[in-house]
């Protein structure tokens, strides 16, 4: 034991030394070790701050008061301590919400209460309306203090008098002028204007407009929902559950400051009460988080491996002068273990320091991308614990293999000044291949099993591949250099000396390939994604047209085009005639069947209605001429067209041939005075089925004396817009027409459009895939450089141009970077592919689709390295070395 | 040097006449050390005396012809094994000089040296130049191959020699910078400088 | 006579500023011309390799001037300093300084493929110039797998590639054995004799012999010159 420790003792003080002495390096292995643990660390403190947690979102919730209380129409509540978390109803019947008076007797007569009200409208603002959310309540009562924060005029408002916040001042109505609000009730639309007299931000959010007024300020209400603010001394858990029996949820400051132990929650016993307990996270959950780091783990310790061997290599001869002098392999190993342990604790200790630094810098600004308004700074001190660990452990794996090395060196080589890297070994490639081939196997497994299950296997398969791929990199760098014998000097040089310095280049390489294959893997499964997205996107309309939906009656068509005709769209416009099928008070829907066999359309349209109503079949159907030929005659004698659009089928269910045959149509009525709908009215016409080459628009097309037979009314259903709407064009119509009585639906067809999120998620994918590439080469090339400094030396003494030094700096970046990417491409593959099965997988018809987003693999592999390799050209010093060796 | 025994060592190869003996030696040894014939003739006569070598008869020609004896040939094959006896220096004039040069006031030692390395050196040269002649033929014949031997002996004594004077050098200037560290001497003029600036200068 | 091949004049090199100060040389004329092998002797710290590597434009003088085949080294930018060691110096070093990751033959290539000369050609001139060393076989031998001689061997190939006319040989048998580094030397002396201009910095005196002149120097000048002997000590054996 004492020796054990003697020879630790020794081995630190000779890292520490070493790390002392070679301040650049070390520099270089602390970065790479702190950068994870910073970003991870300000990550961790900017999501405990913006994450609002119980006691922190009191104030913003029940601002000075002891409890907030909202009365539901249920008998009887079942709540988790915290209502907002879980709560349910349970019991028989209904019952109208308690009253004031009933909750004071129960939580005790003689507390102050204060009603309060969240509820959201709409207001005009000066472009059209928008949506906002208005607290009603006494704000002048010391329990609402703090719900509000006033920012400039006058708080609280008075009556008539309304405060909104900066988001909703900047749409319009700013202090001193006029907020409108447009509320709907059972009467109509009934507008309020309210005078703006200060500027004050909700607690909760910002950046979403927000007003504030006292009790009546915004008109009647229409939530069935009563809801206090009340004070008076703490609520406990028995207030709280003796008020939940008559139907009130309570949020009590006490209960959330000082929750009951679990035991006294569920003494209900109800089943509710313990389903509203936290229950941990599932096994799932924890399996791919633990995937998750080992990967991040993995990726680490690679990147930061090559510094690692080169300190070791830089050891070589004093190790090899140890060795000579008696010292075990063992002493060897530690010596280079004990450079990770201490570059991973300083790494560690420091990375954390600045993580909390650089989160507290990162937090105004992630609030202002954030409409939650976010809790006081928060340092998750267990959490930063674990993530210095991390850092520590990530330096200390990363120097293993080094010291390995260094323990199997060949001290009679090394002493003579010649390589102390011995022939790569035979076993690791053939284990690594084995690997691979598990890898391909369990993810092919995966691709085939269940949504979870596989979903755990593919991402396994994909840690057990890229652990193969990094066995078998030794061997594609050594053939990589036989193979240089024809390429130009620069690559030769770089290829070759990758090759003579193997444990430098294996890591660069390896965390070049992981990342690339993690890039592959996300991009496949992404684009796969998105293909069966956009396969089952069905178009309503020709791309790039536009159509109004005229469905509710109160529209005035007339104000539609006045609209249209104020956005530039009149002689663009086309209108629909069509079955007008809603009234005030019925809704009529259409059954078509062949004898008794059901006929079941899809059921699309950007209309008003589905069915239009002509003698031919309109022009903005597409057809084929013949078969519109066809259609135009069966309408002539009276007839019906169903149209069916081959995007929109429904599974396997195929229509049966129509042509000409008798088909009947039902008209249903809906009404609020039935209880069930009634059949209205029957026609029967012969019709025909055709398959549209393009886009339907409409579902069927109906001759007037079809129409006439089922007596339904026609008018104009929709009007249609021709392209081209410009995107400008697009929202100031949809906000003039939001403004319209009866809420006309506009629509424009632009196709599928990837949402933005899948394209953040693509952006950072990218970026962060290009970041950690340029990292890896960047660090192998630079430290590739300085081992290669007496070669430069030679070569300048030979006559190489000073500029030489870019070519093998770029050459160098060259070999590491596509080594690394050919490797990484197909082992990405391996998961992208499996995992792109399940995500595309048809529920109906189990055809699953494979995108491979060939721009992004070409880019990731071509691309990159030689656009890394051009800027580590351009950024290396063209300045060689002249006298490193002469004197 | 035994010319007694190089000889012996000659007629152990092949019985041979005085002048037949000499041509022999210097084929193998250069003209490093040259022999009269009056030299070879006046040793074969002792050789004869002691049994080691005895006149077989004469050629055609008149002359004389010595072959070796078997106590001879005991004698050559001692004289190869014993290493040769390094008990009293040579006589060098060169260390004589150098000893007296540095004793006796007014001799400047630095051109002696300088002079004889000169010398010394020019003598390495020319042993050099006389190997790179015989280089083409080292492995090919005994004889050459004996004679880029001796060459070499000349070469390393010589190149020991300019050592030896470097070094000499490098001593007397150390002396001379401790002398001069030391301050001026008794018998220099008081007013010199003062020997801490001399000091620092002298670093 | 012809203009040397190396001319310095009066050449002075100061490292360092301040009390750091050193000069490592005070004022050198020296000259090397075509055909002729020069050895420039003296003892550590005398200025030799310093010397060396402003001969080579590997470095620039204080003052003076170094002219290399009519060209002053001290006038040109660092790329055309670099394109004479291509075409006209030939450099060979004590540690040999052979890039590991080439083999012989691209080792030899080296300074001609930087020289723009297609690789095949350059490949072909190496192994000529290889043959010529003794050593066409190892032309595919990495460095790691040859001997201190055979390195060296290599090292004066790639010197002389390319009909460079200068030679500069910084200590080139001290990591050999006498037998050995005599081979070297006799190398480098054959190509004087074949015209080139050499100059081989020693601190051995029996190195230093297969010169034709002996330049000493000492804490930065020239103290002692030796010409060609102009007498015999000696005379060729009666018998050749």
């Amino acid at each position: 034991m004492g020796t054990t420790r003697g020879g630790w003792q020794v081995a630190l003080r000779l890292a520490r030394r070493e790390a002392w002495r070679r301040k650049g390096q070390t520099a270089l292995m602390l970065l790479l070790i702190c950068l994870p643990v910073v970003a991870v660390t300000a990550a961790a403190v900017v999501w405990r701050t913006q994450d609002v947690s119980g006691v922190e979102s009191i104030e913003r919730r029940m601002g000075a008061a002891d409890a907030r209380l909202v009365a539901h129409e249920g008998p009887m509540v079942e709540q988790h301590f915290d209502p907002d978390v879980a709560q349910g109803w349970v019991g028989e019947g209904t019952r109208k919400p308690a009253t004031l008076d009933e909750v004071l007797a129960v939580a005790g007569a003689g507390r102050p209460a204060v009603p309060l009200l969240r509820e959201s409208r709409t207001f005009r603002t000066d472009a059209g309306v928008a949506d906002m959310e208005v607290l009603t309540t006494d704000l002048d009562s010391p329990l609402a203090a703090g719900l509000v924060r006033p920012v400039e005029g006058t708080f609280p408002p008075g009556p008539g008098e309304v405060v909104v916040n900066r988001a909703a001042a900047d749409r319009g109505p700013g202090l001193g002028e006029t907020l409108t609000v447009l509320h709907k009730t059972a009467d109509g639309e009934q507008e309020v204007e309210l005078e703006v007299v200060g500027i004050a931000e909700s607690a909760v959010s910002r950046g979403y407009p927000f007003a504030a007024g006292q009790p009546g300020t915004f008109g009647g209400s229409a939530t069935h929902e009563h809801e206090w603010l009340l004070g008076g001394g703490p609520v406990t858990w028995d207030d709280v559950v003796a008020l939940n029996r008559i139907g009130v949820a309570v949020a009590s400051r006490h209960v959330l400051t000082d929750p009951p132990p679990d035991s006294v929650l569920t003494s209900g016993g109800s089943p509710v009460s313990s389903l509203l307990l936290d229950s941990g996270p599932d096994e799932l959950t924890i399996t791919v988080l633990a995937l998750v780091v080992v990967m991040v783990l993995l990726e680490v310790v690679l990147l930061a491996g090559p510094a690692f061997a080169v300190r070791a290599k830089a050891q070589a001869h004093a190790l090899a002068l140890v060795a000579a002098a008696g010292g075990t392999p063992r002493q060897a190993r530690r010596t280079v273990l004990a450079s990770g342990v201490v570059v991973g604790l300083v790494g560690g200790v420091v990375g954390v320091v600045l993580g909390i630094g650089a989160g507290a810098l990162a937090v105004p600004v992630a609030q202002r991308f954030n409409s939650t308004v976010f809790g006081p700074f928060e340092v998750p001190w267990p959490l930063l614990g674990v993530v210095a660990v991390f850092g520590f452990l990530s330096a200390l794996l990363a120097a293993v293999v080094p010291a390995f090395a260094a323990s199997r060196q060949d001290v009679v080589a090394v002493l003579g000044g010649r390589r102390g890297e011995g022939r790569p070994s035979t076993r690791s490639p053939i284990l690594g291949v084995v690997l691979l081939g598990a890898g391909v196997a369990g993810a092919a497994t995966g691709a085939v099993a269940g949504q979870e299950v596989g979903a755990v296997l593919i991402a396994g398969s994909a840690l057990v591949a890229v652990v193969g791929m990094i066995l078998v990199v030794p061997v594609v760098v050594a053939v990589v250099a036989r193979l240089a014998a024809r390429l130009p000097l620069a690559l030769r040089f770089a290829a070759r000396d990758a090759a003579r310095h193997r444990t430098r280049t294996v890591p660069a390489v390896a965390a070049v390939g992981a990342t690339v294959a993690g890039v592959v893997a996300l991009g496949i499964a992404v684009s796969s994604q998105e293909a069966a997205n956009e396969a089952e996107y069905t178009p309503l309309l020709r791309d790039g047209h536009g159509s109004v939906s005229l469905s509710n009656p109160d529209t005035d068509p007339a104000a539609v085009d006045a609209v249209l005709r104020k956005a530039g769209l009149d002689d663009q416009v086309e209108a629909i005639t069509g079955l007008r099928l809603s009234t005030d008070t019925e809704e009529m829907e259409l059954e078509f069947r062949q004898g008794e066999e059901a006929l079941w359309l899809s059921y699309w349209s950007g209309l008003g209605s589905p069915y239009a109503v002509g003698e031919t079949v309109p022009d903005f159907v597409d057809i084929a001429p013949a078969a519109r030929e066809r259609a135009d005659a069966v309408l002539a004698e009276g007839g019906l067209v169903l149209l069916q659009d081959p995007h929109a089928s429904e599974g396997s269910y195929t229509l049966p041939q129509l042509d000409g045959d008798p088909v009947a149509v039902d008209v249903r009525r809906w009404s609020d005075d039935l209880p069930e709908p009634e059949l209205a009215a029957t026609a029967e016409a012969p019709t025909v089925l055709l398959e549209v080459s393009g886009t339907a628009t409409v579902l069927a097309v109906f001759s007037p004396p079809v129409v006439e037979d089922l007596g339904l009314p026609t008018a104009v259903v929709g009007t249609l817009l021709a392209a081209p709407i410009s995107d400008e064009t697009e929202k100031d119509v949809a906000e003039a027409l939001a403004a319209l009585p009866g809420d006309p639906y506009f629509y424009v067809e632009r196709g599928y459009r990837t949402p933005d999120e899948v394209r953040i998620i693509q952006a950072v994918l990218a970026a962060l895939g290009g970041i950690l590439m340029l990292g890896g080469t960047l660090t192998a090339t630079f430290l590739a450089l300085s081992d290669a400094k007496p070669d430069l030396a030679t070569m300048a003494a030979v006559g190489a141009r000073p500029r030489t030094r870019r070519g093998v700096a770029a050459s160098y970046a060259l070999v590491v970077g596509g080594v690394g990417a050919l490797l990484g491409a197909p082992v990405g593959f391996i998961p992208g592919v499996a995992i792109s099965q399940p995500i595309t997988k048809d529920p109906v018809t189990g055809t699953t689709l494979l995108e491979v987003p060939w721009t992004l693999v070409g880019l990731v592999v071509v691309g990159l390295p030689l656009l890394t390799a051009l800027a580590v050209g351009a950024c290396a010093r063209g300045r060689l070395p002249l006298t490193a060796r002469i004197d | 040097m035994s010319v007694k025994h190089a000889l012996l060592a000659l007629l152990e190869q092949q019985p041979m006449y005085g002048y037949q003996l000499r041509a022999e030696f210097e084929q193998r040894t250069g003209t490093t050390w040259p022999l009269n014939v009056g030299q070879v003739y006046t040793t074969l006569t002792r050789l004869e005396r002691d049994g080691l070598a005895a006149a077989q008869g004469e050629d055609a020609e008149g002359h004389v012809i010595y072959r070796i004896t078997d106590a001879g040939r005991t004698e050559v094959a001692t004289w190869f094994t014993t290493p040769v006896a390094r008990t009293q220096p040579p006589r060098d004039e060169l260390a004589i000089k150098l000893a007296l040069a540095v004793t006796v006031p007014g001799v400047d030692v630095g051109t002696v040296i300088q002079q004889q390395r000169g010398a010394t050196m020019k003598a390495l040269q020319d042993y050099t130049r006389l190997k790179r002649q015989a280089a083409g033929a080292t492995a090919a014949e005994p004889s050459d191959l004996a004679w880029s031997l001796v060459l070499d002996s000349l070469v390393f004594a010589a190149e020991a020699e300019i050592r030896w004077l470097d070094h000499c050098e490098a001593r007397l200037r150390r002396a001379a910078v401790e002398l001069d560290r030391r301050g001026p001497r008794p018998t220099d003029d008081a007013s010199a400088a003062p020997a801490p600036s001399t000091e620092g200068r002298a670093r | 006579m012809t203009d040397p091949v190396l001319r310095l004049t009066d050449v002075r090199r100061v490292h360092g500023t301040g009390a750091t100060q050193v000069e490592a040389l005070r004022g050198i004329s020296f000259a090397a011309y075509a055909g002729e092998l020069v050895a420039v002797m003296g003892p550590s710290g005398s200025g030799k390799s310093t010397l060396l590597t402003i001969a080579g434009g590997l470095d620039q003088p204080t003052s003076g001037a170094v002219v290399v085949e009519g060209a002053d080294l001290t006038g040109l930018g660092l790329d055309a300093r670099a394109r004479m060691r291509r075409t006209s110096i030939g450099y060979v070093f004590q540690g040999f300084n052979l890039i590991p990751a080439l083999t012989a033959a691209e080792n030899v290539a080296l300074p001609r493929e930087l020289d723009g000369v297609p690789a095949r050609t350059a490949r072909q001139e190496a192994r000529a110039a290889l043959e010529e060393v003794g050593i066409g076989e190892l032309a595919d031998r990495f460095p790691d797998d040859m001997s201190g001689g055979q390195q060296q061997r290599v090292a004066i190939a790639r010197a002389v590639v390319g009909e460079r006319r200068l030679i500069l040989a910084d200590e080139p048998t001290g990591a050999l054995d006498t037998e050995t580094g005599e081979e070297i030397l006799r190398l480098l002396r054959a190509r004087c004799d074949a015209g080139a201009a050499g100059v081989l910095v020693t601190h051995e005196a029996r190195h230093a012999a297969w010169a034709d002149r002996v330049v000493f120097l000492r804490d930065g000048v020239v103290v002692d010159e030796t010409g060609t002997a102009s007498v015999d000590l000696l005379t060729e054996p009666a018998a050749r």
